[in-house]
């Protein structure tokens, strides 16, 4: 510490440093952790999401910071009742003409059209600016923050438009914040001259007479703090005490709501998939010689889930035809005999012919299968192009539902 | 086997005894060291005339394992297929055969047989083959699915056209046709439903150029999994390479800012960034084929399926927002508009204000700075300056 006696006085208690302390962090972590969600392709902001471990991970961060921010809000006000009521402290930070005149009177100062700086008491014009633009931005934030975190609720009392408009203010009002704080605090604070009274608690009587030299005057004529006698403090204490319990359950069941309002979407990582039969064969399944004529082949069907399709399986072409699988099926089991050498009169060649029959007549009768010849030779066993049970019952099938060419 | 084999088997014994043994040893060796990609002189082995000489009769069949195999080969077509065109002769692929009788079939099915024999591609199409390697249809054969495809199932060796350009290599015009009939072959329902799309319906109806064929978006010889949370995480840009063409899309009156404007909402912001991160791990956010669909995609003012009308385009959000049951929740996603005083006027509004709000207090906070800067550093500075000069 300065060994010169030089007198100082306490500028911020304890309490408020903590509270700056706290904001602080709070907004820088929302800063960081919103901004790369405001500039998705930016290299930088990619850098960082897979450093912290992915867009996940950076949301619940800044969900975790906004908490913190809406739990500081909350102190703010209650504190801020215990001051206004209980110690009937002097409201300086309310905004008044005098700070247009300040701010106005200061500019012409600095470029030289005024003979003289500003006197100003416990907060500047500079200070008021930065504390009512940080309360317009926590209101905006919040509201917004709100519609986003909770869109199915909000939308329950305002048209599904403002979630968007939400997501545009929210993005739009961070970014006039950060610079904001770049610009406005970063200079009035640290470079402007490095004010440590938000750290150390106390100002210099030299730094009051520089920058608060109303409010110094005040604590010199004694006129700073209005003097409250225990009894009536008390009283006023005992008063607020139920007041600010309630006020903070009401607040923090509002955090809470906030938080917890609804189950937007599923957070299950993998939503239902619809099954999609991959594998279909056409029939007959095309061999790679010359023509098709391979029967139908009971082929096991494999089915996969492939997440993010909406079709659903639609039925197999595999209504039985001549020319889709029968037709196919005779001319390899029996084309040999019946085919082009026509055996007993029957060829099996094309559905004309089949259908024509053979010298004893019709072998295929539509629609009725057990009176036809084919299906009745078949079914005796023993003949020398003997089809297996699989593909009796696959004919039977098709002469039943009429023996179709096509 | 044939007939006419069986009937002379005893005149054929003795002769083909010594040349069995040779070519069971040249059938052994094949699978392990494929021959070079330059087809074989001809002259010693059998021209295609004398294979054609029996197989070209109808309805010629063999049987391998209990089932019937037709082995008839339509010479003409042969010979218009690219096979035929480029002179590959019967014995170029069929290696083993080099006259009659021919060696006997070990293969237990005619499955097997093709999975014996389609190894010879790679003699000539080595790029390919090695591609196929890298693909599902690899990956499930390896897994013992005999059904998963081969060389040989979309392209029928004895009947193949040329469906590339003989210098430029890219796609024939009417192979995109042929594409989807391939594929069909064994996923038949997918075929049916692609059909039905704005996309399939336009190829298979129209025979449109530019709508995308199974290929365009599967690949070719190494298509990989389109289940992988990999594919699905890059889906995006996958359908953005057409869907940003300024040339391709301005035919059909289609929008190009449908990247950006899934990317700048929530949904495609956090796809993005969580891509960047963990290209291969699930997100629970939707991706183009979650609300479009995959293969029945639509068009969306399709009167009555478009998910342009809200009920249809609540369904879709419905699948991951089962508590949003009003209409109006539809409104909190864009649809791909770009805010303007007549869509979405009230995003509009707060980006107009905001646009005006931050330069104007910005550029107060910065002039006031300015001043300071002036009156507290320059100042001093040039007063010093000027005394010093005095």
């Amino acid at each position: 510490m300065s060994t010169t006696p030089t007198r100082t006085y306490i500028r911020f208690p304890l309490a408020r440093r903590v509270e700056h302390s706290v904001m602080m962090l709070s907004f820088i972590t929302l800063a960081l952790t919103g901004l790369p969600q405001k500039f998705p392709g930016a290299p930088v902001s990619i850098a960082f999401v897979n450093f912290l471990g992915g867009i996940e991970a950076l949301r619940t961060v800044h969900h975790f910071a906004a908490i913190v921010m809406m739990l500081g809000t909350v102190w703010h006000i209650v504190y801020f009742g215990y001051l206004a009521y209980v110690r009937r402290t002097r409201l300086g930070m309310l905004p008044s003409l005098q700070d247009m005149k300040d701010a106005w009177q200061a500019f012409m100062y600095n470029i030289g059209r005024a003979k003289s700086y500003p006197q100003m008491g416990r907060y500047t014009f500079e200070e008021k600016m930065e504390y009512w633009a940080f309360v317009w931005g926590t209101i905006i934030m919040g509201v917004t923050g709100f519609m986003m975190w909770n869109p199915i609720t909000t939308i329950r009392f305002l048209p599904g438009e403002v979630i968007p408009a939400a997501k545009a203010a929210h993005g739009g009002e961070a970014l006039l914040a950060v610079l904001a704080i770049i610009i406005w605090h970063m200079y009035g604070v640290h470079i402007k001259r490095f004010n440590r009274s938000m750290w150390t608690g106390r100002m210099t009587e030299e730094e009051m007479l520089h920058e608060h030299p109303l409010e110094l005057a005040d604590i010199k004529a004694g006129m700073a703090e209005r003097p409250v006698d225990p009894a009536t403090l008390q009283k006023r204490e005992r008063l607020y005490l139920p007041v600010a319990i309630l006020l903070t359950l009401f607040m923090l069941a509002g955090v809470y709501g906030f938080v917890n309002a609804e189950q937007t979407a599923l957070t299950t990582v993998e939503r239902q998939p619809p099954t999609v039969v991959v594998f279909v064969p056409q029939t007959p399944t095309p061999a790679p010689t010359q023509t098709p004529t391979l029967p139908a082949t009971e082929t096991p069907r494999v089915t996969r889930t492939q997440p993010g399709t909406d079709s659903t399986p639609g039925t197999p072409a595999s209504v039985l035809t001549w020319e889709g699988a029968i037709g196919p099926l005779l001319q390899a089991k029996c084309g040999t005999c019946h085919g082009a050498n026509a055996l007993g009169g029957l060829n099996l060649t094309t559905y004309e012919d089949a259908m024509r029959g053979g010298a004893s007549g019709p072998v295929i009768i539509p629609n009725e299968s057990a009176d036809s010849l084919l299906v009745i030779i078949q079914l005796q066993g023993g003949h020398p192009g003997q089809l297996t049970p699989e593909e009796i019952a696959q004919v039977v099938e098709w002469i039943e539902t009429g023996a179709l060419e096509k | 086997m044939s007939k006419w084999f069986r009937a002379h088997r005893l005149q054929f014994g003795l002769a083909s005894l010594a040349l069995g043994a040779l070519l069971l040893l040249v059938v052994l060796t094949l699978p392990v060291t494929p021959v070079e990609a330059a087809p074989r002189p001809q002259g010693e082995q059998p021209a295609d005339e004398t294979c054609l000489a029996c197989h070209q009769q109808e309805g010629m069949t063999a049987e391998i394992g209990g089932e019937s195999v037709p082995i008839t080969i339509n010479g003409e077509r042969f010979s218009t297929s690219v096979h035929g065109m480029e002179a590959i002769a019967c014995v170029d692929c069929h290696t083993n055969i080099t006259g009659f009788p021919h060696p006997e079939v070990t293969a237990s099915s005619p499955r097997d047989f093709s999975l014996e024999r389609y190894l010879i591609c790679q003699s000539c199409h080595v790029e390919q083959y090695e591609n196929v390697l890298d693909s599902v249809h690899q990956e499930a054969l390896a897994a013992g699915n005999t059904n998963a495809a081969i060389c040989t199932d979309c392209h029928n060796p004895h009947t193949q056209p040329r469906i590339t350009h003989e210098d430029t290599g890219e796609l024939l015009q009417g192979a995109r046709l042929l594409i989807p009939q391939t594929c069909a072959q064994c996923h038949n329902t997918i075929y049916e439903t692609y059909a039905q799309s704005v996309h399939g319906a336009a190829l298979t109806q129209e025979g449109n150029q530019h709508v995308p064929t199974c290929t365009d978006c599967h690949g070719v010889h190494n298509i990989e999994d389109p289940s992988s949370h990999t594919f699905r995480n890059s889906t995006p840009y996958l359908c953005a390479t057409c869907h940003t063409n300024e040339t391709l899309m301005r035919q059909y009156d289609i929008s190009t800012n449908v990247l950006d404007t899934y990317v700048a909402d929530f949904h495609g912001t956090t796809v993005k960034m969580f891509e960047e991160t963990y290209p291969d791990q699930p997100t629970n956010k939707p991706v183009c084929t979650d609300c479009h669909g995959v293969h029945d995609i639509i068009r969306a003012d399709d009167p009555n399926a478009g998910i342009r009308f809200k009920d249809n385009l609540l369904v879709k959000c419905q699948q991951c927002h089962p508590d949003a049951t009003a209409e109006t929740f539809t409104d909190s996603w864009m649809s791909h508009y770009e805010p303007s005083p007549f869509a979405f006027p009230l995003v509009f509004f707060v980006n107009l204000f905001y646009a005006i709000f931050i330069p104007a207090v910005l550029g107060g906070m910065t002039l006031y700075v300015l001043s300071d800067i002036y009156r507290r550093f320059i100042v001093p500075r040039t007063r010093a300056k000027g005394a010093a000069g005095k």
